[in-house]
Parts: structure tokens; sequence; C-alpha cells
């Protein structure tokens, strides 16, 4: 359990390490049982022992500050990018790709997307899902598609994702907080907070910043009469916990390219779709965003 | 008939607000009279604490130059140096009264050196003088403009930068081609209707202009002209910050990259009183920032960029419901785009509009409700406050000055009033002149 514990510290989206970790804690407790069954009389005289008390005592401040979380707990939780109790789940139907994230009780975020004419469940697109701070910076991978080949299918993620990977490794180098050292793209935006838990679950809402959720699909060896092989599509919505909707529609943005910035680095930018894209843009019928606020 | 009055000018917030209860009751007794005025006139301000200014009718309306135009352009803005240039080129003798010392407004002296949206959803959707005023100062400067093509990432990576220089010296070059006659430094003192027109008394240092013209065109921001004739206006109790813009420890690189700025909480462009107040506080608050960053103070604009003040109760008002769902306008003469931009003492949410929405401007917005030989253009167009929030900036701004100029020449070549002119001749010169008409691309 300890094993599976540490797996989950590290990987706390993944349902496999979740669903390994609670079944070693649902053995952990049965084992629990039978030893408090077996050794029942000799555990009488523990309770005399004052040590005991101290050991429970300091086992439920411990238990009692994880669950109220102050800073610096919240801090050796973000370290695994995780959002304390957070569960996610990925499903994939016949009629499309459910995702379903809940960090609290009171916080639930479902993405449904629906397929379109075009998707193939034989030979399925590329996805991958993540979250975008208000400074357009990846913070959270939600999925990727975990076939070979998706990273070079999805290069628009796999950039962003290098982006934030390159900025937490410069930040770590110069022992400084992230948002010092990756400039805001203008005046006109301040830098967001890279701790996902900010934006999904703001402790003030009134402060609280907007975040995008992004979609990019990608259908390999998908031709149109005008391009031998269409680029991956993206989707975004803005999700704004000042102004909560309960539901909304991610909507089409375009496809990226590869460019040369001023600084002549490589990046990619985003391109309105034109009238050379066919079935790429059937792939998706719609994808819905759901947050269920409860107060 | 000028008013006579005497004013301590204290900047603290109970002064200001006794001396627009002041204005409110001059403006009244102007209305009253025949020769109408600016709520300020006759109000002077100087160093020393009270001053009374005194004024006869005659020493007022003696003038040392005199103007016959078609079409008089009140303030040299973002709007009213399209406005100038588009009567100039469609043949209406113009002149243009800028109560500062360049053209160009925002973009220029308030440093607001990006002017956008030109483009929405991937097409261009305001084009005209404008747009070429603009792109002209790029290509000058040796600069890059966007791509339209490209999505961005947040609605203002596609705000075009300019070099303000260049951009202003290029606005009065372009004046002067469309045979603009242009006077700084003064401004209208005085507005009387007659059988051609009007008669506008203006006034700056050393000069007093008397102008006879067929058209007026507000420019001036908060619709001094529109006020001065007694025609509704509509403002808020409170004003959005203003930005007063510098820059700090570097030198200003301009066009490439932008200044630091800081809200000016309360700015105010009402009058010159609430005017001075914000520069005042403004430049306070960046010494106290240079004092505390210990950096040199590189660069600072000439005054405050100030978002909002009076807007005019036109023909038609657009509201926020309007602008955000594209609403398009029998009577549209150009488009607008930018997200809902409310400025609050916090900050600013913008409210980005929903895919595929242009929002369009109709002519209706330019035209004070009741007037006739008069038209608006700029941020004062008519509009609920939300609304505004978006319609206010560069690219729509110019775009309506354009529209309002064609109108205007139009109405003088018709020998009618901007709001009679058919709209596809309003199309037609538009059209001639670059710019895109909404519904007809």
């Amino acid at each position: 359990m300890a094993g599976s514990g540490v797996w989950a510290f590290a990987q706390p989206f993944s349902i496999q390490v979740i669903g390994l970790h609670a079944l070693t804690g649902f053995i952990f407790i049965a084992v629990i049982g039978l030893h408090i069954a077996n050794n029942f009389v000799p555990l009488k005289k523990y309770f005399k022992n004052r040590v005991v008390w101290l050991v429970i005592a300091i086992t439920i401040a411990l238990g009692a500050l994880f669950y109220i979380q102050p800073p610096p707990i919240k801090a050796v939780l973000g370290l695994s990018g995780n959002l304390g109790p957070a569960l996610d789940r990925f499903e994939m139907t016949e009629e499309g790709m459910k995702y379903d994230y809940v960090p609290s009780s009171s916080y639930k975020l479902s993405l449904d997307i629906r397929t379109g004419s075009t998707y193939s469940l034989e030979n399925p697109p590329r996805l991958a899902v993540w979250l975008e701070n208000q400074s357009f910076y990846h913070i959270k991978t939600l999925y990727a598609s975990e076939a070979e080949d998706a990273k070079g299918m999805l290069p628009y993620w796999a950039f962003k994702v290098k982006g934030w990977e390159q900025a937490k490794e410069e930040a770590e180098k110069k022992g400084l907080d992230l948002n010092e050292t990756v400039d805001a793209v203008s005046g006109a935006t301040e830098n967001g907070s890279f701790d996902p838990a900010d934006y999904i679950l703001p402790g003030e809402t009134n402060s609280s910043m907007p975040y995008r959720v992004m979609i990019e699909i990608n259908q390999p060896d998908d031709s149109s009469k005008k391009l031998k092989d269409q680029p991956s599509l993206i989707y975004q919505v803005e999700v704004d916990n000042y102004d909560p909707l309960a539901f909304q529609l991610l909507e089409l943005v375009g496809y990226p390219a590869k460019e040369m910035n001023e600084e002549n680095e490589e990046e990619w930018a985003i391109y309105y779709v034109d009238e050379r894209f066919g079935s790429a843009m059937s792939l998706i019928n719609s994808a819905l965003l759901t947050i269920d606020r409860s107060p | 008939m000028f008013l006579t009055c005497k004013e301590n000018l204290f900047f603290n917030h109970a002064t200001l607000m006794a001396d627009k209860k002041r204005a409110i009751a001059d403006r009244r007794h102007f209305l009253q009279s025949s020769v109408l005025g600016a709520a300020g006139v006759g109000l002077a301000v100087s160093s020393s604490s009270s001053v009374a200014v005194a004024k006869t009718d005659e020493a007022t309306i003696k003038p040392e130059v005199t103007n016959e135009v078609d079409v008089l352009v009140v303030g040299g803005g973002t709007a009213g140096t399209i406005a100038a240039i588009q009567a100039g080129r469609a043949g209406a003798k113009t002149l243009l009264v800028e109560r500062n010392f360049q053209l160009g407004g925002a973009t220029t002296t308030g440093g607001v050196a990006f002017p956008g949206l030109f483009d929405a959803w991937g097409k261009q959707v305001i084009a005209g003088i404008g747009w070429e005023l603009v792109k002209e100062s790029v290509e000058l400067d040796g600069g890059k403009l966007p791509d339209f093509a490209k999505v961005p990432r947040s609605h203002w990576m596609n705000q075009v930068h300019v070099n303000q220089f260049v951009y202003a010296i290029l606005a009065e070059e372009k004046c002067r081609d469309a045979d603009v006659e242009i006077a700084y430094y003064e401004f209208p003192e005085a507005v009387v209707k007659t059988d051609a027109g009007w008669q506008v008394d203006c006034i700056g240092f050393g000069t007093r202009r008397r102008v006879k013209c067929k058209q007026i065109i507000d420019c001036t921001g908060g619709a001094e002209v529109v006020g001065m004739l007694g025609f509704e206006r509509l403002r808020e109790e409170e004003r959005q910050p203003g930005s007063y813009l510098f820059q700090l420890g570097s030198s200003h690189d301009p066009a490439s990259k932008q200044l630091h700025r800081l809200y000016v909480h309360g700015a105010d462009s009402t009058n010159s009183r609430t005017a001075t107040l914000a520069n005042l506080t403004g430049r306070q608050s960046i010494l106290a920032k240079v004092r505390k960053d210990k950096k040199r103070l590189m660069h600072l604009q000439p005054e405050t960029g100030f978002r909002e003040s009076y807007r005019i109760k036109g023909e038609t008002l657009i509201t926020v419901q309007d602008y955000t769902s594209g609403k398009l306008f029998d009577d549209a003469v150009s488009h607008a785009f930018y997200p809902v931009d409310l400025h609050t003492k916090t900050g600013v949410r913008p409210k980005p509009l929903k895919r595929g929405t242009v929002p369009s401007i109709p002519l209706g917005a330019l035209v004070p409700k009741g007037s006739r030989n008069l038209i608006v253009a700029g941020r004062c167009v008519s509009s609920d406050r939300l609304a505004n929030s978006g319609l206010r900036v560069q690219a729509s701004c110019m775009g309506m000055g354009q529209a309002a100029a064609a109108a205007a020449t139009l109405a003088v070549q018709g020998n009618t009033t901007p709001s009679e002119v058919p709209l596809a001749k309003i199309h037609g010169l538009l059209k001639k002149h670059g710019a895109i008409i909404p519904g007809k691309a």
C-alpha cells in the first residue's frame, strides 16, 4: 500500500494507480481487522500506556491538518499537482468520450465529447485535453492518448507541455517561484498561477482567475480534397468561476502551424480553419463542459 | 451672455463635486440664453487660489481669425483625425480644431499606441482611412502588422503597435494632403445656430477664431459641442479609471514594447478641472513609484488616457444586447469589435464576444437626438455603458470618424442634415475611400 501511495502521489490522475491504491487500502483494512481480532487481549493493555494516546493525538492532529490544508500542507500537496482527494475518470464509449473530474464534493467537472460522423472507432484519433492558465501556459494535462505518436500528432499540446516543463526547469534552476520567472505575454495580463487548484477550486471566487479547457484532436492520415493529411484541430472554452456557468460548449478555434517567432525560436500558433478542411471538422460532433458547483 | 464666476481650485473630491453642481447650474443658465456656451466658459485656472474673470460680449466675439468652411471637426483625436481627412478627401472645405498640440489623441498624447481591433474571426472588419494611417505608420517605422488569419490567443494580441510619434506626424501630413486646415491649442467657446449652419467661436492663446460652417463633427470624446448646444448627454456617477503610461528603468522603444501603466482612479475628462486633477494624481503616483523603485523615469506621456466621460443620447442607442448579439442595424455604417471591457477599481475582466459576432454601428447612434447639421464620432457614441466599454476602442472610433465625415460631407453637398442623406450614398462614399460596410462585404 505504501508503494501504491507513493506512486499515486507522483501520478495522482491515473485511474489505474488510484484503483490499485484503493484495493491495497481495502486489503490493509481487512488485515487490520484480522490483526485486532487475533490480538484483542494484549491490545487492550496498550491503551494503558500514555505513549499510545500521544501517538493517537498526533495522528488526529496530522489528519486534521491534511483535511483543513493550511498553506504549508497545501504547498506539499501542490508538489504532486494533486488537489487533495481528487479523482478523475476517463471513459470511452461508442458515442464518444467522457471525462469526469471531482476535486471536491462541491465541484464536479465533466467533459462530454460526442464523436462526429468521421470518427473511426477502429483507428481512433489522437486526443489531448488540458488546462491553460490566463497567460496561456499549460498547467495540467487531463487526458492524452497513450499512442506512441501522440506527441507528433498533437503538436500544439506537445508544444504547450514543453513550454511548461521548460519554465518549471528554469524556475528550479534559479530557485525562484515559477510566477517570477515566466514573463507575462503582455502587460495587459498578469501572470496567472500555475497551481491548478487556484483555478479549479479558488478559495475566493472574487479573486478567481479564468482558465481554459483545451482539446486537440487529430485523425491520422485523413486527407481532404486540398490537404494530404489534415492537421489537428483545437477546441477551447474559457471557464471563469467569477462568472460561473453550468454548461459550456467548447468551440473550434483553429489548427496549429509551426512558425518562427521574433527571437527566431520555433513555436506553434493557431490559425483559423479555412475551406481546405473537410472530414477533420466532423471528428467531434460537440464537446460539452459541465461544472456542478454546489455551495 | 457669458458667466462671471469665482472659483477656488482645490484638488479634493469635495471641491470637485461642488464644481460639478455649479457646472450643471451654469449649463442650465446657458440654455436660457440665445448664445450657447460651454459650462466652463469664463472659468479660469491659475496658480492663485481665486480668480475672477469678467467678459463682455464685445471682447469675446471680436475674432482675430475667421474661417468659412463646409465642415468643422472639433477634436483631432482618434476619430477626429480620420473624420477630417475623410471630409477633406471628399471635397469638403474642412477645419480641424484640436485643443492639444498634436493629432492622434489617445493613440499619441495618451500613449495607447496600439490601436485595435481591425479584425474579427480571421477577417478584417474595419479598414478605410484609419487602417491606411495605421498601416503606413507601421510600414514607415519598419514594424510588423498582425496576421489576421492567425487566431489571437487573447483579443489584445491583434492590436497594431504603432510608433506614436510617426503616427502623429503622418496624420498631419494626410490632413495637409486632404487640404484640411489644422488649428492647435484651440477649442470652441460658443456655438450659435445660423441660417447656413453654425457660427462657432473658438479660443486659443493669443487667438480668437470665428468659424462659420455648415456641419459640425464633434469628436471631442465627451461630446463637448453637443453639451454646449444643450442636447441630452449620458454620464455615469462613477467613471472607469484612466491609464497613465510611462516607462521606468529602461528606455522606451516605441511600437515594439508596451509602456508601463497605472490606473488613475476617478480619471474624468469632463472638463479642464477634472482632467487637471487626473493628470496631477497620475503623475504624483508615478513619482511615488520612481521613489519606491529607485529607477529612472525614462518616458512619460503628456496626459492620462481617459476611458469615459459623456456619451450622447442619439437617435439610436446601442445597447449591450445589440452589441453582444452583433445586431446588424438597418443604417449600419461601420463595424466595431472588442470584448465588453469595463474597467473597475479592481481591474478588468473582458467578456469576449461569441464566435462569429461582429457588432455594427448605426448612423443614428452618431446623431444627437433632435439635432440637425451635427454629428459625433468616437467614444461619445450613443450607447449604454457596457456597450460603450467595447465601442470606445480606437479602430471602432476610426470607423465612426470616417462614417460621420462621409455623412456630414454628403449633407453639405445635398444641403441637408447627416441623418437625411440617403444611406446608399454614404455607403458609396465610404466604399470609395476603402471602408468596410457592415452587411455589404
